[in-house]
């Protein structure tokens, strides 16, 4: 125990065919400190963490605990030296309780029968001396985002975990949940944890970590104290230039009413209640609207309601003068473009080729089929002229399989398919989401372009940077309720996460 | 109306063993169409074991051999879908339905090669066995009690501790609900879902040999079991995968079946002059009314179906 | 050396040799099989099996008999197309063995009881298959019902009602129905001189070249319009065929019709040529259904692959019956269809071996040169 580093990954690298993920890369853990590691989509921390966790197996280098070279080639010796790890996508079954999430793995039985009465009563003394809040026998499927993380947490405690690594933890949190997760990892390392915080957000990663080591395209930039650096340093080191963080933009010019919604309600998928009430907006031409809130708040819902894939419970929706309540998802994209939240899910169909997801919303129109016979020339032509304009890069061009692209390049294709169909509206739901910081500033740029080309541009959004930087009118939405209409030129981002806690409300519900 | 209940219960105990068959099978996330397959394998092995077991030996001893041969049956057969659904991410459907038609043949032409051996001029696909089945049965006045019954009943009772209190049941149905998840806790999914799946052949082989023995005392292999691996999927729907709600399920349609084979003997019933075809469409019917009310909130485990692959977490 | 590679890297390639080494593998099989039952006659047995109609001496009686093996070619072709073409849709439909039993109910009824000509029996099979169909296709579209299971229990509801409506015009002495022959000639598919190319077998009639018809048509169908686009996209994902304004539940409910009809088709395709009779005592599903499911995935989920499959799926069920009896059960076939099937299922691996057959170094530099490519352009 003469090393001060709990866990030490010496000189990884990791590859896949035609990439190297992580390449020769080092990161010490000191006990008892928040140690960060920062970098983009794909800088290739993921990896590396699953390296630690025993999910992959590195090439080369080498894992130390207290100083002694270990070998982790599955989850279970991870655990058996004391890793843990809060995965960005929670790893709960829905279907059991949060206690039976929480010992699934290391269940203590008696004669084969599970002892549940004796796990509880440890879950619960954990869960006060971290401040960690759980009902041990709500469902999962039943409880909070926040809830469900803190379900996370404490599996790792109740395993008796000494490091812990917590991948992208605030990305789905309120600013205040987010503040009480600081909060617990700051206990949790005072108790003598020592901590992994992944993370590409700067704040975050100054407000909490002791050190914090950079990686950018799979290679290792260096690691720095938290005291001796600032945000600017450590967004260099990460994107490797100065970003520009706001984005060009000219005032707005609002002009006509587009989308008109009224008291519009969408029933939940998985809960009883509606999962939008009562939302009354107007989107204008030549004016970026924006919803922000955080995940989980309805959005998801009132896209679907709005573009016509899940009916209204009650309300009606306007465009253009034109009553479009009950029309079909086909009948509103004459006049509406939609940039899906998942474009895995909605906006591709990946077994196809790429000119075929070009046409995917015009291929039944008169210039794509003429009597019910796809005219493949026109689709090629049609498809390579927005590959050409658009710098989509693929393969094997036109007939690459969508499947073989990355994600900035498939949500290029979707983006430049919707801009170029004939519409009045657009809505761009999340549309960065997943993408590197060049490709986000394009994004915005198009955004903009559209705005100032008079169109009405909804945009739905939770990252908070986004929203303060591409909007021209920020609407907060809270538990299906729009809470906020809002200036971004005259508020600060720590109102902001007031509103989209549901600290702060202005305007007034209509009919209540 | 003795014969009623005594063929409602030994149908029942057929339903409920290889539903709760299925019913492992889904749990650990393998969806299991080749259950009737399986009944058939498990019925020749039992077939196979009363022909050479004299029948004069104790029947506990007559018993025991008979299920072990079933069960050992069923479960070599089982491998079949575990191999292609575990290991080689196959289609299940298309992996059960072969196992179905698989099954036949593959009992008829063993059952014909060893009549033929035996004796050149007998080519049917049958095997007779009626000295071993009254090991099965005990007479209590006009009721014939089968052994089975009481199998079937210690079946349920110890597929619903093992699910609802085990560390093993917990594990299973993590494996079906969210692999994922199991993995990153350090379990096995494949091993649990070859778990699953053995035990499906398990409960399936018993349940064939019994449906065999049920009421005859010779069986033609190549009629299979006639649908009752299908009507156990049913019975494992109806009872929303839950083994207290697949026994009602399994009385039920139990009943139903019982009724198509002996409505005649009831005198308002024959009058009725219902064909018995009608009884047997029954409990399709029911299911599929019953899966129309709740298939959009279906009980099913989440992961079914989909083949766990390591590398995609 | 890349011609080779790229050769065995192409989608229509790969598919035929995962066709033909699950065949190979299961006439292999098959074989073992034989040798286990008796070794003497197994490679008499084997060559036996698949000669077929070529263990008859003249060239006539072959003639005949290969009719014989093309008319229920037929049938089965059209319960394959019927599970390919909602495949392509993504919808597993197994219940097209209960949509060929209901067709096969239907055009009896309609040459028995109704005394119809054959034509309206045909469309009364195509009406009541479709019938069939749609009401899995409308538990899917609108109440989630999983296609596998209701098209299972239909399967048996279907079979005993036409048990249950063919029991009036069953023979006296036996189980079978009528011959359609004795009783309504009119209701015979016409053979438009077909038979006289098989040496007169009144069975040969137009239900096979329809078949075979209607194979290209799907084709077409599937790959050349507009609708055949919205079907294979619902089939890859059919969230974003949704969000296209697609209409997926009209397209579930449409799809699983044709495909109710096809396989209704089918079944009026074997039985209106009075080749075989109906047994009303029968207690399990017909085979026919879920041999079709043996030949989509052999013929590589392809409508013309589809032809070929059913042909020799055919052909050796039919080359079972010239097994000796006394020594071999003619079950055989069925067990080596089975065997095939069950292989179909590791397709999937297959594949991936043919694909990461090449040396890994030569593997990188190609998708690194692939990358580069992307991006110069």
């Amino acid at each position: 125990m003469d090393t001060p580093y709990a866990i030490e990954m010496l000189n990884i690298t990791k590859r896949f065919p035609g990439i190297i993920a992580n390449d020769n890369i080092t990161l010490q853990l000191k006990r008892g400190e928040i140690h960060a590691l920062l970098g983009e989509n794909g800088a290739g921390k993921s990896t590396l963490m699953s390296v630690l966790f025993g999910l992959y197996q590195a090439e080369e280098g080498i894992i130390k605990k207290d100083g002694k070279v270990v070998s982790i080639k599955n989850p279970n010796d991870a655990n058996d030296l004391g890793i843990g790890m809060v995965h960005q996508h929670f790893k709960l079954v829905q279907c059991f309780t949060v206690l039976e999430n929480i010992i699934l793995g290391v269940e203590t039985t008696k004669n084969g029968i599970l002892q549940k009465d004796e796990a509880r009563k440890k879950v619960m003394a954990l869960s006060e001396k971290y401040g960690l809040m759980v009902d041990p026998d709500a469902l999962i499927q039943d409880i909070t985002v926040g809830m469900q993380q803190r379900t996370e947490i404490l599996k790792m405690l109740y395993r008796d975990n000494e490091i812990l690594i917590f991948d992208e933890p605030t990305a789905v949190l309120t600013p205040q949940e987010i503040a009480e997760l600081m909060q617990i990892m700051k206990n949790l390392a005072k108790e003598g944890k020592s901590i992994l915080f992944i993370s590409h957000k700067l704040n975050e990663i100054m407000e909490v970590a002791d050190r914090c080591t950079v990686l950018r395209r799979g290679k290792y930039i260096g690691t720095v104290d938290i005291k001796d650096t600032t945000q600017e340093e450590l967004s260099r080191m990460m994107v490797g230039r100065d970003v520009q963080l706001v984005v060009e933009k000219g005032p707005a010019h609002p002009g006509e009413v587009v989308l008109d919604i009224r008291n519009m309600t969408v029933a939940s998928k998985v809960h009883n209640n509606n999962a939008v009430k009562n939302v009354s907006l107007q989107v204008r031409s030549g004016e970026i609207v924006c919803i922000a809130g955080i995940d989980g708040n309805g959005q998801t819902e009132f896209v679907y309601g709005l573009s016509g894939l899940e009916p209204l419970v009650s309300g009606t929706i306007t465009m253009l003068g034109k009553d479009i309540t009950r029309a079909t998802i086909r009948e509103r994209a004459a006049d509406m473009s939609h940039i899906p939240e998942d474009r895995h899910k909605h906006g591709l169909v990946l077994d196809y080729s790429l000119e075929y997801n070009i046409v995917l919303q015009r291929y039944w129109q008169p210039e794509f089929t003429k009597n019910g016979f796809l005219d493949q020339k026109a689709i090629r032509n049609y498809a390579e002229r927005l590959i050409e304009e658009n710098d989509v890069r693929s393969g094997q061009g036109a007939i690459t399989t969508t499947r073989a692209m990355s994600g900035g390049n498939q949500q290029k294709a979707i983006i430049a398919r919707e801009i170029d169909k004939k519409h009045e509206l657009l809505l761009a739901v999340q549309p960065t989401r997943g993408l590197d910081v060049g490709a986000i500033e394009t994004v915005h740029r198009n955004l903009i372009r559209e705005r100032d080309s008079g169109k009405a541009v909804l945009l739905i959004s939770l990252e908070l940077e986004e929203v303060m930087n591409v909007a021209d009118r920020i609407l907060v939405m809270y538990e299906g309720e729009i809470v906020g209409d809002l200036d971004p030129k005259q508020i600060t981002v720590e109102e902001l996460g007031l509103y989209m806690a549901g600290a702060k409300r202005n305007t007034v519900k209509e009919g209540a | 109306m003795t014969l009623l209940i005594q063929y409602t219960l030994i149908f029942a105990s057929v339903l409920l063993l290889v539903a709760l068959g299925g019913c492992f099978s889904e749990h650990s996330g393998v969806i299991n169409l080749g259950l009737e397959g399986i009944m058939v394998l498990g019925a020749l092995g039992g077939a196979l074991a009363m022909k050479y077991v004299p029948s004069s030996v104790p029947a506990v001893v007559m018993i025991f051999v008979v299920s072990l041969c079933a069960i050992l049956m069923g479960m070599l057969y089982s491998a079949l879908l575990g191999v292609a659904a575990i290991h080689f991410k196959a289609d299940q459907t298309l992996i059960g339905t072969a196992m179905n038609i698989m099954s036949t043949a593959a009992a008829t032409v063993i059952v014909k090669a060893i009549n033929v051996a035996e004796n050149p001029d007998n080519i049917s696909s049958a095997i007779t066995y009626t000295g071993a089945r009254a090991a099965f049965t005990v007479r209590l006045g006009n009721f014939e009690f089968n052994w089975f019954i009481l199998i079937a009943v210690c079946a349920l009772i110890i597929s619903n501790i093992v699910l609802y209190y085990t560390r093993f049941g917990l594990r299973l149905m993590a494996c079906g609900e969210n692999p994922q998840a199991a993995d990153s806790v350090g379990i096995n999914v494949y091993k649990m879902r070859w778990a699953g799946v053995l035990i499906s052949g398990l409960l399936g082989g018993l349940g064939g040999i019994v449906y065999i023995t049920a009421g005859v005392s010779e069986w033609k292999f190549e009629v299979g079991v006639a649908g009752f691996g299908f009507l156990a999927l049913a019975v494992m729907i109806f009872g929303q995968w839950k083994p207290k709600r697949i026994a009602l399920a399994a009385l039920l349609f139990g009943f139903f079946r019982a009724l198509s084979n002996v409505y005649t003997g009831f005198p308002f019933l024959a009058a009725l002059n219902i064909p018995s075809t009608v009884y047997n469409m029954f409990p399709y019917i029911i299911s599929l009314i019953v899966l129309a009310f709740t298939s959009r909130n279906s009980a099913a485990p989440k992961a079914e179906g989909i083949p766990y692959d390591k590398g995609s977490r | 050396m890349n011609g080779k590679d790229s050769f065995f890297r192409r989608p229509g390639v790969q598919t035929f040799l995962s066709s033909i080494i699950c065949v190979v593998f299961g006439l292999l099989l098959g074989y073992i099989i034989l040798l286990l039952i008796n070794a003497k006659g197994a490679s008499a047995g084997i060559v036996t099996l698949l000669k077929n109609y070529m263990n008859y001496p003249t060239r006539p009686a072959q003639m005949k008999y290969l009719g014989n093996t093309l008319v229920k070619m037929a049938p089965l072709l059209m319960c394959a197309l019927s599970i390919c073409f909602c495949y392509k849709a993504g919808l597993f439909n197994i219940g097209a063995a209960g949509q060929y039993v209901v067709g096969a109910g239907a055009c009896l009824y309609g040459a028995l009881s109704l005394k119809l000509p054959w034509i309206a029996c045909l469309l009364f099979s195509i009406v009541i298959g479709a019938l069939w169909g749609m009401i899995v296709g409308a538990l899917k579209a609108y109440l989630n019902v999983n296609e596998v299971i209701s098209g299972i229990m239909l399967n048996w509801i279907g079979l005993y009602l036409v048990n249950m409506s063919l029991a009036p015009v069953k023979e006296l002495a036996s189980p079978y129905t009528q011959k359609v022959a004795a009783v309504n000639k009119a209701a015979l598919l016409p053979s438009m001189g077909l038979s006289s190319l098989f040496s007169k077998n009144q069975y040969v009639t137009i239900a096979i070249p329809l078949s075979i018809l209607t194979a290209i048509v799907l084709w077409v169908v599937l790959n050349k319009t507009a609708f055949g686009y919205e079907l294979k996209a619902t089939g890859y994902n059919k969230e974003a065929s949704r969000y296209a304004g697609m209409r997926e539940k009209r397209n579930i409910i449409i799809t699983l019709m044709i495909g109710g009809a096809l396989a209704g088709t089918g079944a009026a395709f074997l039985y209106l040529t009075g080749f075989e009779e109906w047994s009303v005592t029968q207690s399990s599903v017909p085979g026919m259904g879920f041999n079709g499911i043996a030949a989509t995935f052999l013929g590589g989920l392809s409508p013309i692959g589809t032809i070929f499959a059913s042909y020799f799926i055919q052909h050796i069920t039919s080359g079972g019956a010239y097994l000796d009896k006394a020594i071999y059960p003619s079950q055989i076939s069925d067990l080596i269809i089975a065997l095939i099937i069950y292989l179909c299922g590791f397709v999937l691996f297959f594949k991936t071996v043919m694909n990461s057959r090449r040396p890994a170094k030569v593997t990188s530099n190609a998708n690194d040169t692939e990358k580069k490519g992307g991006k110069a352009q």
